[in-house]
């Protein structure tokens, strides 16, 4: 019955459902058995057309991306594709909030424009978290709820893992400062 | 010496350039994010080693892009030119013979801030097309919708208009009936301040607008907080509803601010 209920609440729920809330709404089941329950209908829609998803800290039914082309017939008009400009300030300001305007422009080497901002806030991907303490006081961004939804990520630390990715750019940026080995003529296939 | 045999293979290569200069596609400038995302695209497409970049070579190259699309866009202009004088800079001191020492005696590479900016900007270039292959709600997974078109049919409340606001800030200010002396006073409260209690005051669901103003003891105060308020309609923060003319206004936090703070609850 207990797992009945669960599917049913979460299914019902508009938004991703937490766990808090599950407990609350299933007093005075314990939490452990919800959280079986729950690992019980993940397994259970790991091969369906539907899937139970954590995303943003709850747990929501969602189509499984591999239909997306079947389901997405059902409007008629696609979403728009998102412009890199925009993909790479989302992805700085996910990685580096709060942040910035002129961060992310000093990592882009280019100017950020206004629609840009305008189109993640507008998204609800991003919000204003307040002010930087330098002159101008600039708006300080960082990502949104809405972002972990729409993205299907739990949380941020489920993000790319870039640790990784920053550790071999440490290294070869520690290269930098040692003295050069011996130059040879490695880019002759240029000429 | 060292330094001497780099330039030559530089001027060499410059030379070999002159007269068979690598081919490259046309490449339009709209095509590319910004200065740092040409390079990259030179750089990765010539298979040149990022830590060694031939400045001659690249110089040219980039120069005679930004050549090609002589309509620059005047908002961007800048950036490619900065990039263009950088490079031609970082080219010229690739050819003095005289090698920059930092403290500990290590020579220093003029390329090395330009290599350190290419780098990071790749990471980022990378992470985003990383996060563009998520699952993307309502792209690639869709949840359950009853009524799919219910998202155009969405009813806002209705919103107050800043003429009811001043209206009812009006008659907060005569409820006060306090005499009012011009002077100049230091400001002891900020509108940050007050935008705090007024989001803190929220917090805990709609409020009044009389009553969130009821407790302030002065005339100072009371602008304050509408100030505050007024700040945080703008940033739609909160939300200011008047179902009707010189009815009560309500202010609530906006719905997205509100399921933040759940999160961050």
């Amino acid at each position: 019955m207990l797992t009945k209920n669960i599917e049913a609440l979460i299914l019902a729920s508009d938004e991703p459902l937490s766990f808090d809330k599950l407990r609350s709404f299933l007093e005075p089941t314990e939490s452990s058995d919800i959280r079986d329950a729950l690992s019980q209908l993940e397994q259970h829609y790991a091969e369906r057309g539907i899937q139970l998803k954590q995303v943003a800290g709850g747990w929501q039914f969602r189509t499984a991306p591999t239909c997306s082309n079947i389901v997405e017939k059902l409007w008629q008009t696609r979403p728009p594709r998102l412009s890199r400009s925009m993909l790479e300030t989302l992805a700085i300001i996910a990685y580096q909030q709060p942040t910035t305007r002129a961060e992310i422009e000093a990592l882009r080497g280019i100017k950020v424009s206004s629609s840009i901002i305008g189109g993640l806030l507008e998204r609800n991907w991003i919000k204003v978290l307040g002010r930087k303490d330098v002159p101008g006081r600039p708006h300080l961004y960082g990502t949104n709820k809405q972002f972990l939804t729409d993205f299907g990520l739990n949380s941020l630390q489920d993000l790319p893992d870039s640790s990784q990715l920053m550790d071999a750019t440490a290294t070869q940026q520690e290269k930098l400062k040692l003295p050069e080995p011996t130059q040879t003529m490695e880019h002759n296939h240029h000429e | 010496m060292q330094a001497m045999a780099e330039n030559n293979a530089e001027q060499q290569m410059f030379a070999g350039m002159e007269t068979a200069l690598p081919l490259l596609p046309p490449v339009q400038l709209d095509a590319f994010e910004g200065p740092l995302d040409i390079l990259l695209h030179l750089i990765r497409k010539q298979k040149m080693d990022i830590f060694d970049i031939p400045m001659a070579i690249i110089t040219s190259q980039y120069l005679s892009i930004i050549d090609s699309n002589e309509e620059l866009d005047v908002d961007v202009a800048g950036e490619y030119l900065v990039m263009a004088s950088t490079l031609m800079q970082l080219k010229s001191r690739m050819l003095l013979p005289r090698q920059e020492v930092d403290e500990e005696g290590n020579e220093i590479d003029p390329r090395d801030a330009l290599v350190a900016q290419l780098i990071a900007y790749e990471h980022y270039r990378m992470l985003a097309e990383e996060l563009d292959e998520f699952p993307r709600m309502q792209r690639d997974v869709f949840k359950r919708s009853v009524f799919p078109e219910s998202v155009h049919v969405e009813r806002p409340l209705p919103e107050a208009d800043l003429e009811g606001l001043l209206a009812a800030f009006g008659q907060v200010l005569k409820r006060m009936k306090k005499e009012v002396l011009h002077r100049v006073v230091l400001e002891t409260m900020t509108v940050r301040e007050q935008i705090q209690f007024v989001t803190e005051a929220l917090q805990q669901g709609s409020m009044q607008f009389h009553e969130l103003l009821h407790g302030q003891q002065s005339r100072e105060a009371l602008v304050t907080t509408f100030l505050a308020i007024l700040e945080l309609w703008r940033q739609h923060v909160i939300q200011v509803i008047q179902t009707q003319t010189h009815a009560s206004i309500t202010l609530m936090l906006s719905v997205s601010k509100q399921s933040d703070d759940k999160v961050q609850a």
